[in-house]
């Protein structure tokens, strides 16, 4: 029983660290992306059709190849050029790029299913079209996928554990290295999938929360 | 009930619009003065809905002018006599003194009914958020509905949201309001809050086009009646001529197959 | 450049273990999904239970950490799998999950006026399933089941973390020596955009099909 309780005591602060990291590495990916779609998704339907050419070239590059790749691509490219970026960088440009593009793509399901009627009424009543947009239009949109971001947000989590290939230090790369010490092989791994279910099972719970709460009422 | 003969709010000179090739809109011209209720009825395709909508631009005409309180809605003609379409500011500036009410009363959701109606007066008006909101609470008294400041519109009745739509036009202090068939869409139940509402504005002085189905409304409501067709106006006049008597054989088709009951 | 075409070879190695990957893969991915579709649809209590605790398993945990778990954890048992294998079983594993929805979703989708119509022709079961439900559920779930794949595609990259020599694998390796990331890597993504740009496109084909034949 001692040995058990030595193993914990030996494992926990090490995944402890893991899960932090893993929580932040989460948590940026998470705002950034979602940021970073907002100017994808304005050029995506601008009326000058270069520009919306240009975000969905970037668009389909990025959802067509795998995240991994694109990590890779980052990480060794980034020395290649003189700036050497951290693992936890890359990854984390590498998240974003390839994120943002799906929500870009799920900002623009929401703005097209928003009626032409809104901006209409916002219009009559003397805003500008882009004040029409930000203030009617854009708030309706983000409510409506809610559930599509919330997703979206799972995806996330679960890749950031592709850092543990570039030697950052979250959740799968400590566990790994605690099972090249340790042995214990199954409690790890166990461990590390119960931590993971957690994590993604809170934050589905909360972006229920936040759905219930932003609702509109039809 | 003639209005004095008081200056001109709206005034319409050769209104021309094209769908592509096909002419919705046929040289159109009228004025409407202040205080004036017009109010526009005419077969489905004769172009009124569309030309209520040229008026405050939700809708771009290709020739002629339309002026609100003197000012060109929409277009100017620069220094070499070419015509451009002015600056989205402008536009809206002057679609803010003419307030709409829509068919389908496109409230905003995600907003309670108090915000639907302090919207434009803190974003456009530049108005302190606090006094934009006694403004909305005193008008959605006026229509009738003190007691549903908080509640969103998914929560209303047709009539209920229609009189909070009219509510929100009002906020922005119009000088004319268009009301684009708005009750066509309600349960006939709920059109007569609606329409003493209208009557309520209508005896405070307010300049009204409307574009209609309802017949009865239109005889009783109406100091001047534009029967439309084909992009045309055919008669004008005040109802109790256009109703009496009508002059062209076009007008005469469309009382009678209202007289025996058929959907307009 | 000249370092590009002297890889090729290797990178065609890679290559063909990718597509090896993917289309078994896929296959048991497929299979098993719709196994798990119809035991949530169709089956009794306990069926349900398992098929959502698997179900919550797939979703919760990354790819990654399973691909680890069948790497390290199953040896210690004593079974030896071979990395092929065993990247084939537990990508369509995960991947099973994801089927599954897609295969549900298009069940569902299909009206419940379908079966009631069909009851009232005085058909059972399995022939109101095969003639009239599921022509029409397969038209729904063509387009998120090749959205899926497209998924399924990418996800074997994560092989190459547990040493299987997918394109990815190989990609790496060469780096590590030489040094050319951006024309290396830049071939290694042309692959898989090649591949699942393609069956994207085969994706909105179908959503074109889905939507006119209503």
């Amino acid at each position: 029983m001692s040995s058990e309780i030595a193993l914990i005591g030996r494992i926990a602060p090490v995944l402890a660290e893991g899960l932090y990291m893993t929580l932040e590495l989460s948590v940026l990916a998470i705002v950034l992306s979602a940021l970073w779609a907002i100017p994808v998704v304005l050029t995506l339907i601008s009326p000058r059709r270069p520009l919306a050419l240009v975000a969905r070239a970037y668009i389909e590059v990025v959802r067509n190849t795998p995240v991994l790749v694109q990590m890779y691509f980052i990480f060794f490219g980034s020395s290649i050029l003189g700036y050497r970026l951290t693992g936890f960088v890359a990854g984390l440009i590498a998240l974003t790029l390839q994120n943002g593009a799906y929500i870009a793509e799920i900002y623009r399901a929401g703005i097209q299913s928003v009626s032409q009627r809104q901006t209409e009424s916002g219009l009559a009543i003397g805003l500008t079209p882009r004040e029409a947009f930000w203030v009617i239009v854009f708030p309706q949109a983000l409510r409506k996928v809610v559930p599509s971001l919330a997703n979206q947000g799972v995806v996330i989590i679960k890749d950031t554990s592709l850092v543990a290939t570039l030697s950052v230090a979250e959740l799968t790369f400590e566990a790994r290295l605690l099972v090249d010490r340790t042995a214990a092989v199954y409690e790890i791994f166990l461990t590390l999938a119960l931590l993971y279910m957690v994590i993604t099972g809170v934050f589905s719970g909360l972006m229920r929360l936040v759905e219930r709460r932003l609702r509109i009422v039809q | 009930m003639q209005p004095p003969a008081a200056s001109v709010e709206i005034e319409i000179r050769n209104l021309s619009k094209w769908y592509g090739t096909h002419q919705v809109l046929k040289a159109l011209s009228t004025d409407v003065r202040r205080s004036e209720a017009v109010v526009l009825i005419g077969p489905s395709g004769s172009g009124k809905t569309t030309f209520l909508r040229c008026i405050n631009l939700l809708e771009p005409f290709q020739e002629g002018e339309i002026r609100i309180g003197g000012e060109s809605m929409g277009y100017q003609t620069d220094a070499t006599g070419r015509r451009r379409r002015r600056s989205e500011r402008d536009i809206a500036r002057l679609r803010a003194k003419v307030g709409m009410v829509f068919q389908s009363f496109n409230l905003f959701p995600h907003m309670t009914a108090l915000k639907n109606v302090a919207l434009g007066p803190v974003r456009v008006n530049g108005m302190a958020r606090r006094e934009a909101e006694e403004l909305a609470a005193s008008l959605l008294a006026r229509v009738g509905l003190a007691d549903k400041l908080d509640v969103v519109p998914g929560r209303l009745s047709g009539g209920q949201q229609q009189r909070v739509a009219i509510a929100r036009a009002l906020a922005m202090s119009p000088k004319a309001m268009l009301f684009d068939e708005v009750t066509s869409a309600l349960d006939p139940e709920l059109v007569a809050e609606v329409l003493d509402v209208m009557r309520q504005l209508r005896e405070d002085g307010m300049t009204m086009v409307i574009v209609t189905h309802e017949m009865a409304f239109a005889r009783a409501f109406a100091n001047r009646i534009l029967f439309m067709a084909d992009g045309k106006i055919l008669e004008q006049g005040p109802p109790a001529e256009l109703f009496g008597d009508p002059k062209t054989a076009r007008l005469q088709a469309f009382l009678k197959r209202f007289r025996e009951g058929h959907q307009l | 450049m000249d370092l590009l075409i002297a890889s090729l070879p290797l990178l065609g190695g890679g290559v063909w273990i990718t597509l090896q990957l993917a289309v078994l893969a896929a296959i048991v991915a497929t299979v098993l999904g719709l196994t798990i579709a119809f035991a949530q649809l169709f089956g009794g209590l306990v069926l349900r239970i398992v098929a959502e605790a698997y179900l919550y398993i797939a979703r919760g945990v990354p790819l990654l950490v399973l691909l680890f778990a069948m790497y390290y954890a199953l040896p210690y048992a004593g079974i030896m799998v071979e990395p092929m294998s065993g990247g084939v079983l537990v990508i369509g594993f995960y991947f099973a999950a994801f089927m599954a929805d897609v295969f549900r979703g298009a069940m569902l989708a299909v009206a419940q006026g379908q079966w009631e119509a069909g009851r009232a022709i005085g058909l059972r079961t399995p022939t109101i399933l095969v003639d009239i439900v599921l022509p029409q559920a397969l038209r729904v779930a063509g387009p998120p089941y090749v959205n899926t794949l497209i998924m399924l595609v990418k996800g074997t990259s994560l092989v190459s973390v547990i040493g299987l020599s997918d394109v990815t694998f190989v990609g790496r390796q060469i780096i590590e020596r030489t040094l050319a990331p951006f024309e290396i890597f830049g071939a290694v993504a042309a692959v898989y955009f090649v591949i699942c740009f393609a069956l994207s496109r085969c994706g909105a084909y179908l959503e074109r099909r889905a939507s006119f034949v209503h």
